[in-house]
């Protein structure tokens, strides 16, 4: 195999038409810039470099924050946010129904009654297996320190 | 390994996120524990005064939460601490609190002590505290016109605030349209009008263009308050109708009253920033003796250094940097024009001709400072 090389007398030579246009486009770009700074002034490049730098302290935060992304995790998944849609839903609706309900009377045979509904059965028996596993979490959390 | 760092402003604080960062796994696993100690629960950005006394900054933007600026895993506590016991590695503090540590790193930074010269208290103004930088304001604007006098007192913190402040006052009695009102006259104690050389010659020319006179040689030695004369050790006069001073400063009286350095200065290697014979004990930012600006630059460059050595002695039991005297300064050189200076042991600043677009990199670095306090920057 055999290196061409060009020699300077052969390099591409300037065209002046070329040249004149680059130029122009040069100076359009320092007009531009020249333009930015007549705009500015020191309140907008105060106002704007706190933001930056605010925003770089949020943003640095967030991203050294292992919790965050532990939870961000937990919460990529399908069934979380299912989950989460669903405990939405239901709470929407339980204000709706809290809404036009006539207010509660009190006493032993409105606890008795409502106990007997299957829904209240059904609710306390996800409270009381969310308390079971949450509490699980909770000793974890202690002994570890969140690690 | 219990870390102590005894200051939160800005080399303390530098120097404790900087280390949290670099020790998150050790401090996780509780093998490393960092303590602050600091005098306020509030952390002041001191460039900002020079601008609280030309109002163009109020003092309400000049402080954060120290605790907001601190990373978690940091103990922080406001109790300053009142005995140093290097020998028996503890210190005790106002609250009566010992305090035990494997590294100790001391940034309790410097103080005005204008009082020293007689009459300057009473007859001069300046920006070294917020309430100073005010009253110096509502004294520029009741101006009307005569002869400014501005004296440095030594040593001083930052090098470049005589340089600036002339500048400033120069473009503030014009902006006001009574500068040919006004005549400014700046002295300074060696014999050129700065100590950084470079300085001085870049500073003398702009000072011959705007018409600031100047006087070398001009040590304070007091201020005739009732007469309005200052007067010089050299034995020379100036008369006054408005005396603009940097007063002189001193280290922390802790410092002093411990016997740990003459005026407060502790003496401190100038390559690993340990305490002169403690290899434990680490200093930072004004509390050094070291032959660098009092700036709040050389404590940022002089923390990263520190806080790169702590950590790596204890990732690998040895340090790995030494500081080379690096500090750079912004120097605004009027209302919207500035440059700046970087320098070092060996290189001495080249400034370059002020412009606006080194004005707003300082307009944007007073607002920046907070990341960088949080070790970010």
């Amino acid at each position: 195999m055999t290196a061409q090389t060009e020699s300077p007398q052969t390099a591409k030579t300037v065209d002046p038409g070329e040249l004149a246009h680059e130029l122009e486009q040069l100076s359009e770009l320092a007009t531009l810039v020249l333009s930015a700074r007549d705009a500015l002034s020191d309140d907008i490049v105060s106002r704007v470099a706190q933001a930056l730098s605010e925003g770089i302290t949020l943003l640095d935060r967030l991203t050294r924050n292992e919790g965050l992304m532990r939870l961000l995790q937990v919460l990529d998944t399908p069934e979380s946010q299912h989950l989460l849609h669903g405990l939405s839903t239901a709470l929407a609706k339980m204000s709706r129904d809290i809404a036009i309900s006539p207010p509660a009377k009190g006493g032993l045979v409105g606890v008795a009654k409502l106990a007997m509904e299957p829904g209240t059965q059904e609710g306390l028996r996800s409270l009381s297996l969310l308390g079971k596993y949450w509490s699980d979490s909770m000793r974890e959390l202690h002994r570890t320190g969140g690690n | 390994m219990r870390i102590l760092v005894v200051g939160g402003g800005c080399g303390g604080t530098i120097l404790a996120n900087n280390l949290a960062r670099r020790l998150a796994n050790e401090i996780r696993s509780r093998k490393v524990r960092i303590t602050m100690l600091s005098a306020s629960d509030k952390h002041m950005y001191q460039p900002g005064l020079l601008y609280v006394a030309f109002g163009q900054m109020m003092p309400d933007e000049l402080y954060r939460d120290q605790l907001s600026l601190l990373e978690p895993t940091i103990e922080f506590h406001v109790d300053p601490v009142e005995q140093f016991h290097l020998d028996q590695n503890r210190v005790t503090t106002k609250s009566g609190r010992t305090h035990e540590y494997d590294v100790m790193v001391i940034a309790t930074g410097s103080r005005i002590v204008p009082e020293e010269v007689p009459g300057l208290v009473e007859g001069s103004e300046t920006f070294y505290s917020e309430a100073a930088a005010v009253k110096m304001f509502k004294r520029l604007r009741e101006f009307e016109g005569g002869r400014v006098a501005i004296v440095v007192g030594v040593p001083h913190k930052c090098p470049i605030a005589p340089v600036e402040v002339t500048f400033s006052l120069h473009d503030y009695f014009k902006t006001r349209g009574i500068r040919d009102k006004v005549h400014i006259k700046y002295h300074y104690p060696i014999g050129r009008i700065h100590t950084i050389e470079n300085v001085a010659k870049w500073a003398k020319p702009e000072f011959d263009r705007i018409g600031i006179e100047y006087e070398t040689l001009f040590n304070v030695k007091e201020v005739d308050v009732e007469n309005q004369v200052v007067k010089s050790e050299e034995g020379t006069e100036t008369e006054y109708d408005l005396l603009i001073s940097i007063p002189p400063h001193r280290g922390m009286p802790v410092i002093e009253r411990d016997q740990m350095g003459d005026g407060g200065w502790i003496p401190t290697d100038r390559y690993k920033l340990t305490m002169e014979g403690h290899d434990n004990v680490y200093v930072l930012g004004d509390t050094t003796n070291l032959p660098v600006s009092k700036t709040g630059s050389a404590a940022h460059f002089e923390a990263e250094v520190v806080a790169e050595n702590i950590s790596s002695i204890i990732k690998i039991g040895t340090p790995v940097r030494d500081y080379d005297g690096k500090v750079y300064c912004f120097i605004e050189a009027g209302h919207d024009r500035a440059t700046y200076a970087m320098f070092n042991y060996e290189n001495p600043p080249d400034l370059k001709a002020p412009n606006k677009s080194m004005h707003w990199f300082k307009m944007s670095y007073n607002k920046m400072y907070w990341t960088s306090v949080r070790g970010l920057l």
